[in-house]
């Protein structure tokens, strides 16, 4: 039952704590603020630069959902889709440091917390990864650590 | 919840409304955010062990968020037409916990729900009270999609500014020592 689209990857053997991914770096426009806002977010301070001047945020700035996706794209870009990833679990304590505001450019690191085989299905083993996303001044924008399954190569072998 | 801080009550539920995932905007979303083969291409989505497209988890949320801001416009309407003045809900501080369950898949319908779970005022952000606030996504057969842990802002309606505040708070209307302040804090 070898997955084909996945046989060639990394698998969660070759994994290794404290591996270091850079996320390469994405400019924030203000027409991507105001697409996702439509769709996902439409608060006055994301789609509205005037209301966004007089809001807490001080500005027009990305939601954070926005900013969260596109450190997620970052990482599958340079990591989830190089190893035989199977989804993610879910992740803890998302913070939303800085606002993201309009020409911002952010980038930063994602590095391997964790490893351990999953207990209920031994063909797979799970990722713990934090991520640490800044914007250009090194300011940091957001953290959280996430989990995301990652196939085993030998299912049989003892976790 | 666009009520005033004091107005929320804790183990109220806030139904937020359902959406129905196409394939189309799920691939979409992909695409732009979590291009992972099972969430852009429904040929290879076949050889995963999810057996077909599915949601990303971030679109799940996300429009779980749209469900949350949609329900805070209807509520401030609500309360607009009973003559009342609605409260002031703020940005988030971040989220807690997420726990992806079972994955959408195009053509279901997801139903969210919001209970604010506790309260308290504000220790960094003097006048506003924190919310946490637990969203529960279910799909058409009532199996659990996702649980979130998220904590929001809200603005306190009986709050009285300490002089202290006040007085610092003029300060930084002063243009070159509120500069400074804004700096130091």
């Amino acid at each position: 039952m070898t997955n084909p689209v996945t046989k060639d990857r990394r698998h969660f053997e070759d994994l290794a704590v404290g591996e270091v991914i850079d996320l390469g770096h994405e400019t924030i426009t203000k027409d991507m603020i105001f697409a996702f806002a439509r769709e996902f977010d439409p608060l006055p301070f994301h789609l509205d630069e005037e209301a966004a001047r007089n809001s807490l945020l001080g500005g027009l700035a990305s939601s954070g959902w926005q900013t969260g996706g596109l450190g997620l794209r970052m990482l599958v870009d340079r990591f989830l889709s190089t190893v035989a990833s199977c989804g993610g679990l879910g992740f803890r304590n998302l913070k939303w440091k800085n606002p993201v505001m309009a020409g911002d450019t952010i980038g930063g690191t994602v590095t391997i917390a964790e490893l351990r085989r999953s207990n209920s299905h031994p063909q797979w083993g799970i990722v713990t990864l934090d991520f640490d996303v800044r914007n250009q001044k090194d300011k940091p924008v957001l953290t959280m650590r996430l989990a995301n399954l990652v196939e085993c190569r030998d299912a049989g072998a003892p976790a | 919840m666009t009520r005033w801080f004091e107005n929320i009550t804790p183990g109220e539920p806030f139904p937020l409304g359902s959406h129905t995932f196409t394939e189309e905007e799920i691939i979409r979303f992909g695409r732009a955010y979590d291009p992972q083969y099972f969430h852009i291409d429904p040929e290879l989505a076949r050889e995963s062990h999810f057996g077909g497209l599915i949601a990303s988890g971030w679109h799940t949320v996300s429009i779980g968020h749209r469900k949350m801001v949609d329900a805070l416009f209807a509520e401030e309407e609500r309360l607009r037409g009973l003559g009342e003045e609605p409260g002031v809900s703020g940005p988030s501080p971040g989220v807690n916990a997420m726990d992806f369950k079972v994955p959408v898949r195009p053509g279901d319908t997801v139903t969210y729900e919001l209970v604010v779970n506790d309260k308290r005022a504000s220790n960094s952000i003097p006048g506003w009270g924190l919310l946490f606030n637990r969203i529960t996504a279910v799909n058409q057969r009532n199996e659990l999609v996702y649980t979130a842990d998220l904590v929001s802002f809200s603005k306190l309606r009986d709050y009285k500014m300490p002089l202290r505040l006040r007085l610092l708070q003029a300060l930084t209307r002063v243009p070159v020592i509120g500069r400074r302040l804004r700096r130091g804090a």
